[in-house]
């Protein structure tokens, strides 16, 4: 909006490049705000190591961790259980929702089951879970299965029921069969809506699984934040926490954006994954 | 969400005998509870012909009896008040805070575009994974359970308020403008309105991130509230009150969604045509 | 398919008694009225009518997507139980697939049939150039103009080499500029190629300018109210220009158009009846 408004005296084009190179920088801004103020508060308030380390701490516990291979470690160990429990999320959830998209009797039927267990998706299994299946990866890998499902199922149902008829049709006149259909128009077709479920279901899932390894594992980045806490090492913590944010950033980045790009943009069908998050 | 899709066949309805609606009510009413008695006869069956110890799985009956045991007690109207009033007052403060913040920001596109990444980075970091440090800070209090959830209602509501604030067409605010409008009444004809549909969606995604956070922190702060109930429940074994516990989350989080978020969405949304896409 | 116009006087498509009824959650309601009708081999029937009484109907039952209530109906002698390859549609709406390039789009009957790759692309590349769109051939829908994805309809259609081609309003939704070229361009498609089309609109204009014979429904239920026949001076010649100058052509305009109207201010009339009865 203040685009508009050019400071007189000053030639445009070096306005423009000025504004660019703002425009490019701005992001990192929130970031440097937040590392200034927590610079001060450690001047300014002195607090003990335990309630604020100052940053150099945290720099340090990063390197730390990452050098005595124990961030290697919980990294792989969470992703492992991600990748599983998505994995599995996903093909059911795909599969459930299709069942369901292509029958509204069923769809009608399963509606308020579908409803109540998602309003229990995840994090609330835990307890019984942890009575049930003990604590490992296989307690943290139906947490994720369980968030992941139920959002993509409700999607996929979603996508697949609002696939305009009239392509299916089209296909159809050529002489397509049941099969052809589902295939050519009906997965395409709803894919924006799986799409949309897989990233909203990663962060759900993301957040399942951290909450699920502060208690009920015995390795990965929650489990290692827990650990910290019992020693006051809040260094450990905040660089756990940097960490967890930075790597679910980077799976929306690197492996979730691109799939979409390269699909439902390139068809020009847009995702509302932007909106929703 | 709906799974069930409205039929687009064209011709002008008929008029319907009135005892038709009734007997239809009815019949809506036993379509919902029936896959639920499906499950419970499920459950019956598994408990019964499998003859578990009371630590592994017990009968729907035990697990009736138990809830009302709790609520003849009083018990459960405490744990139900403290999570409430946690997620009422997070709610509240996460909205009042939350959407000043996400008009301010989203009427300027830099400031948009500086703190998008910094909102989707904060949200990549789950509320819970601040939870060992928080309770550093606060101790095991409501306070820090409370903090975590607010941490994670308002992003999405920050989020989304800006979102929705960006999406307003201009000419909306230049037409108001012409008829001399000024800031305030800017504000309630057309911010307001305009963003309520994208706000409303941050406040159901919020929710539903909300409402687990608030579950996995009290399974961990332990000073009451539901996810206390269940976890605590593990440590004695009790099945009933853990599968009592989660009943009564799901039939909560149904009734908070139900009787106050699709309330305002359908207020807003449907009764405007702005639809999401 | 074969010989689309050896038996080019045989009836092609024969509608006998049919009539159509919705089923609504109140019962059944009635979609078209009593209609018969014949469809020669090779010929280009157009269907006018006012919007609801029926039309999309009594297409979609032919292209086999809806069971009609009663009558029969037969392509080539044998009852039309479902869709199929013989029986195209060009729909009224987009029905080309987003995801799919122009080439795969128009490819795409061929690929269901299990064309060999080197003799699809090379239909493909024909019906390309036909109907002129060179240089688009990997751009995806969107990216075209709203005449150029009709065109890639129309091409997909006529690429599956069905004897029957059923198009529904097909130019309904582009530009007025657009939909005289397209217009002009179907007729030559149709020529060059002999096909059986069976071709919905409601422009009076349009049916008389593309239509060998022309068929006026009435509102709601339809049934057939007239069929007026176009002589067609030159094989396929069908431009603009000609039409709008033909004194022979002009009178036949006007005298559908003056069938349709009827219609459509009988239906009017009823609307504004019901809708006083409604809110009194």
């Amino acid at each position: 909006m203040s685009v508009l408004t050019v400071p007189t005296g000053r030639p445009r084009h070096k306005v423009r490049l000025l504004n660019r190179l703002a425009w490019f920088l701005v992001p990192a801004a929130p970031f440097l705000i937040v590392l200034a103020l927590w610079a001060l508060a450690g001047e300014i308030f002195k607090p003990s190591r335990q309630t604020l380390p100052p940053i150099g701490d945290v720099v340090a516990a990063i390197y730390e961790l990452a050098v005595s291979g124990q961030l290697a470690t919980n990294v792989a160990a969470s992703l492992y259980r991600l990748l599983l429990g998505s994995l599995l999320g996903l093909v059911t959830g795909v599969i459930g929702g299709f069942i369901v998209g292509l029958n509204r009797k069923i769809a009608e039927t399963l509606n308020p089951v579908v409803v109540f267990f998602n309003a229990i998706s995840g994090i609330v299994w835990l307890p019984l879970m942890i009575t049930w299946l003990g604590i490992g990866t296989a307690l943290a890998v139906f947490l994720i299965w369980n968030t992941v499902f139920f959002i993509v199922f409700q999607n996929t149902a979603l996508g697949v029921q609002l696939v305009s008829e009239v392509y299916e049709q089209g296909v159809r006149s050529l002489g397509g069969s049941r099969w052809e259909t589902l295939r050519s128009v009906t997965l395409p077709g709803a894919l924006p809506y799986i799409l949309t479920g897989m990233r909203t279901g990663l962060g759900f899932g993301w957040r399942a699984l951290i909450a699920a390894e502060l208690v009920g594992a015995a390795s990965g980045l929650g489990t290692m934040i827990f650990d910290a806490a019992e020693f006051h090492r809040s260094d450990i913590i905040i660089a756990g926490c940097l960490i967890i944010g930075t790597i679910s950033i980077a799976m929306d980045r690197w492996l979730l954006l691109p799939i979409e790009r390269r699909t439902v943009q390139r068809w020009g069908l847009v995702a509302d994954a932007e909106k929703e998050r | 969400m709906s799974l069930a899709s409205a039929s687009g066949a064209p011709g002008r309805p008929v008029g319907l005998p009135s005892g038709w609606a009734v007997a239809a009510r009815q019949l809506r009413a036993v379509k919902i509870l029936f896959p639920f008695l499906v499950l419970i006869a499920i459950w019956w069956a598994i408990d019964a012909a499998g003859n578990f110890s009371d630590r592994v799985l017990v009968s729907p009956k035990r697990v009736f009896d138990t809830v009302i045991m709790l609520i003849s007690h009083g018990v459960l109207a405490e744990y139900v008040s403290t999570s409430l009033k946690i997620i009422g007052i997070a709610s509240f403060i996460s909205i009042v805070v939350g959407v000043p913040i996400g008009f301010a920001v989203g009427a300027n596109r830099y400031a948009a575009r500086s703190l998008e990444g910094f909102l989707r980075f904060l949200q990549g970091v789950s509320g819970i994974a601040w939870l060992p440090l928080v309770i550093i800070w606060f101790g095991f209090t409501h306070t820090t359970t409370l903090a975590i959830v607010i941490y994670t209602l308002i992003v999405p509501i920050i989020f989304n308020t800006m979102v929705g604030a960006r999406a307003i067409p201009e000419q909306y605010e230049l037409a108001l403008r012409s008829l001399g409008a000024g800031r305030l009444r800017l504000i309630t004809d057309v911010y307001l309105p305009g963003a309520l549909p994208s706000i409303v969606v941050g406040l159901r995604l919020g929710m539903g991130y909300g409402w687990r956070a608030l579950i996995a922190a009290e399974m961990l702060v332990r000073q009451g509230g539901l996810g206390d109930l269940i976890f605590g429940a593990r440590t004695s074994g009790q099945i009933d009150r853990i599968i009592g516990g989660m009943i009564v989350i799901g039939a909560l989080y149904l009734l908070i969604d139900r009787l106050l978020v699709q309330p305002i969405e359908n207020l807003t949304i449907a009764r405007w045509g702005v639809l999401r896409k | 398919m074969t010989s689309a116009s050896a038996d080019k006087l045989s009836d092609k498509i024969v509608v006998s008694g049919f009539r159509h009824f919705f089923e609504t959650e109140d019962g059944p309601v009635q979609a078209t009225g009593h209609i018969d009708l014949v469809i020669r081999g090779g010929e280009f029937v157009t269907l006018v009518g006012p919007s609801g009484c029926g039309k999309t109907t009594l297409l979609k039952a032919l292209a086999g997507f809806i069971r009609p209530t009663e009558g029969t109906l037969t392509c080539d002698g044998k009852p039309i139980r479902g869709p199929g390859r013989e029986r195209g549609v060009v729909f009224q709406e987009l029905a080309i697939l987003p995801w799919r390039t122009v080439r795969r789009n128009i490819g795409h009957g061929l690929e269901i049939a299990r064309v060999p790759r080197a003799e699809r692309e090379e239909k493909v590349a024909r019906l390309i150039g036909l109907m002129g769109l060179a240089g688009f051939e990997d751009r995806y829908p969107h990216e075209l103009s709203g005449g150029m994805r009709q065109r890639v309809a129309v091409a997909r259609t006529w690429a599956a080499d069905p004897d029957v081609i059923l198009m529904d309003e097909p130019f309904a939704a582009v530009d007025a500029m657009t939909r005289l070229t397209l217009q002009e361009e179907l007729g030559r498609l149709c020529a060059a190629t002999q096909k059986t089309v069976f071709f919905i609109t409601h422009s009076v204009d349009e049916a008389v300018f593309l239509g060998d014979r022309v068929l006026v429904m009435t509102r709601r239920p339809g049934t057939i109210k007239a069929v007026i026949d176009v002589p067609r001076r030159a094989a396929g010649g069908r431009d603009w220009e000609s039409f709008t100058t033909d004194p022979e052509m002009q009178s036949i305009a006007e005298r559908v158009l003056k069938l349709v109207r009827a219609e459509r201010g009988a239906s009017q009339a009823e609307e504004s009846r019901a809708a006083l009865e409604a809110t009194a």
